[in-house]
């Protein structure tokens, strides 16, 4: 009796185990589990920018693979746990955060709940089957546009405004900065911050691009979601002409006049290549990016751009998809500021 | 660096320096005359977040600043009403109220902006200025100074009338007595209810003008959160300036000029990290607060509702 006891107990400890791994596993969501994709925004996805980009592309994705879509926007920049609970307990599986302030709280939740993760802004980060990072850069994209720039600023000098120091937006404002200065090394390039994280600080926005206007300014390269609304005004109100090269979303259809261009990153094929990855098991592996090769990065040909000037960026543009240009880079906010007063010329275009 | 010294920029930089505190004062001012009548107005950056839409919408459709502005005080004044029903009339706790006042127009000015705005981000065209005669042909400082929209001027004047106010009149004397000893002030014959209703709708009046000139001359639009604590920020300077009205102007240039200075330093290629550069306006106001915080003095009866015959 004694030992038919010990062997029950024996293959009930050995079938918990066993249990336990098996729906562990199901927990980090295998090939089969992947229906449901959740992406998190701070802001309303209509700022044509980094929110609305990262909401319709996971929109597309999730449409392209049949899954099922669950948005949670304009969720601020504060404590996100909740919110990525119930996306957990909805059955997300996928949860991509799209800030980088949700980049703690989301992947403990994911954790917690056995969802895979995606983050931005923790590059390197990655665990296999649980947490991704996706640190996008359009820096070749912005090399354009300092091109762009300095063909066409009649006073010599631009300047680049930006709502925080993140690594996506530093790599966008050096590749500029070297952009402007491989294209004409005499053009002035001044560079502010408007705060620590003031992505919604639209009259700081136009404040900053005032006093860089009133520096001698005349194109205004731009990063900062809510407060890139603030610029554009400060731009489109100047007393001398001034242009306005905005970044990850198109802002065309809201254009006085004075919308040059813009960086445009297209985040379909990021997504697209997290659902494979997730039914491939693979996801966790690597990093994501975005190019100019797979026009996932593309500078907006406006109406403003003259002829002659668009054909020279489409030669330079076919010159960095082949290696002839070299775009660095360059995410650390303090090289980044280095570049403004000190810039290695590269070779001219 | 020689950038700097250009007239252009240093007239934008003195320019951007109003242009950042006046919003301050006008709040610092608000809170200064509720804190005066013995109310803690927490939810002044509700009432400057809904003062500056209702000004943007007003001033957007009707193309007036002017009707904007005033606009953007009545909005104020509607969210003041709620603090001034629930804390003053039914004695709920003044903080708690506050902060739910401030993130329930957060999120009510954010869901009114989103089915509104939100596709296509309107903006206002340049604000008019009124340039003062021979002191705004100095240079940099004229321009800088002495040219700016009315509501520049009318805070200023602002800051003359109310130190005349609570100095010189029965007015400012019922406030003080408000905050400090209420039950004098009914058995005076004077109702603290109504003093104290009418120092909160002032105040909320005052900080939704000091909303609607943040979007409609700050920033020339309005988005989300876009007040940023500056609320919070008039709060301090209201604490700081001891019931002086001069003193939150001061606090209110300093800060302006501080954000200004953030601005100017990075230009000018300070090789400093950037975070510390936007310290400056932050610092600037925890020293101010250990300088003179241990002088503060708050009225007594500040954030307790009052009760006839109640002794507490």
């Amino acid at each position: 009796m004694t030992r038919i006891s010990r062997r029950l107990m024996t293959a009930t400890a050995i079938a918990a185990v066993l249990a336990t791994g098996a729906f562990g596993a199901m927990g980090t969501a295998l090939a089969a589990d992947v229906k449901k994709l959740a992406i998190m925004t701070p802001e309303d996805p209509t700022d044509y920018g980094w929110n609305q980009q990262g909401y319709d592309a996971a929109k597309a994705v999730a449409e392209k693979f049949g899954l099922e879509f669950m948005p949670a926007t304009g969720l601020g920049y504060g404590d996100v746990h909740p919110q990525a609970r119930e996306l957990a307990d909805d059955g997300a599986s996928l949860i991509i955060a799209h800030a980088s302030g949700y980049n703690t709280a989301v992947p403990e939740v994911g954790a917690e709940k056995k969802v895979p993760v995606a983050i931005v802004d923790k590059e390197g980060t990655g665990k296999a089957g649980v947490l991704a990072d996706y640190t996008l850069s359009g820096h070749e994209g912005a090399y354009m546009a300092g091109a762009l720039a300095a063909k066409m600023s009649k006073s010599k000098t631009v300047g680049i405004v930006v709502s925080g120091e993140p690594p996506s937006w530093n790599s966008q404002s050096a590749a500029f900065a070297n952009g402007v200065k491989a294209t004409d090394s005499g053009v002035k390039i001044l560079y502010a911050v408007i705060g620590p994280a003031a992505y919604s600080d639209a009259a700081g926005g136009k404040r900053v691009t005032e006093q860089l206007i009133g520096a001698g300014a005349d194109v205004i390269f731009g990063q900062g979601d809510g407060a890139s609304f603030g610029m554009l005004q400060a731009v489109e109100t100047a007393k001398t002409k001034t242009w306005f090269i905005d970044v990850i979303g198109d802002k065309t259809k809201i254009d006085k006049g004075s919308l040059l261009s813009s960086v445009i990153w297209d985040m379909v094929p990021v997504y697209t290549q997290m659902v494979e990855d997730l039914k491939a098991d693979k996801f966790g592996s690597h990093e994501y990016a975005i190019s100019l090769k797979d026009n996932s990065v593309q500078l907006l040909h406006s109406k403003h751009i003259p002829d002659d000037v668009w054909a020279s960026l489409e030669d330079l543009r076919s010159k960095i998809i082949d290696g002839s240009v070299k775009v660095d880079r360059i995410e650390d906010a303090q090289k980044v500021r280095a570049l403004m007063s000190q810039v290695d010329p590269g070779p001219a275009q | 660096m020689e950038g700097l010294l250009t007239q252009p920029f240093l007239t934008a930089l003195l320019f951007g320096a109003v242009t950042a505190g006046v919003p301050l004062l006008l709040a610092g001012l608000g809170e200064q005359i509720s804190e005066k009548a013995g109310v803690l107005n927490i939810g002044i950056e509700g009432m400057m977040l809904f003062g500056a839409y209702t000004g943007f919408v007003a001033a957007f459709y009707t193309g007036s600043f002017t009707l904007g502005f005033l606009a953007g005080g009545v909005g104020g004044a509607v969210v003041a009403s709620i603090v001034m029903l629930l804390c003053i009339r039914f004695g709920l706790n003044q903080i708690v109220i506050g902060i739910a006042v401030t993130i329930g127009f957060e999120g009510l000015t954010a869901l009114l902006h989103y089915f509104q705005f939100s596709r296509t981000y309107p903006r206002l065209d340049a604000a008019p200025v009124i340039a003062l005669p021979g002191l705004s042909q100095i240079p940099v400082l004229g321009p800088g100074l002495f040219s700016h929209n009315a509501v520049v001027y009318l805070a200023v004047i602002l800051v003359g009338v109310f130190t005349w106010m609570f100095r010189s009149t029965y007015v400012g004397l019922n406030l003080e007595s408000a905050g400090n000893k209420p039950a004098a002030l009914d058995a005076a014959g004077v109702s603290v209810i109504k003093t104290r209703a009418l120092a909160v709708l002032s105040t909320g009046f005052l900080a939704g003008l000091g909303g609607a000139y943040m979007a409609n001359v700050g920033a020339g639009l309005f988005v989300p959160m876009m007040t940023g604590g500056a609320g919070f920020i008039g709060i301090v300077l209201a604490m700081l300036a001891r019931g002086k009205p001069l003193w939150v102007l001061l606090g209110a240039a300093l800060f302006g000029a501080s954000l200004s200075m953030t601005t100017a330093l990075q230009v000018a290629g300070v090789n400093v990290p950037t975070d510390v550069v936007q310290m400056l306006p932050f610092a600037m106001v925890m020293l101010v607060l250990v300088i003179f915080a241990r002088h503060s003095v708050l009225p007594p009866a500040l954030g307790l509702p009052y009760v006839r015959g109640d002794r507490g």
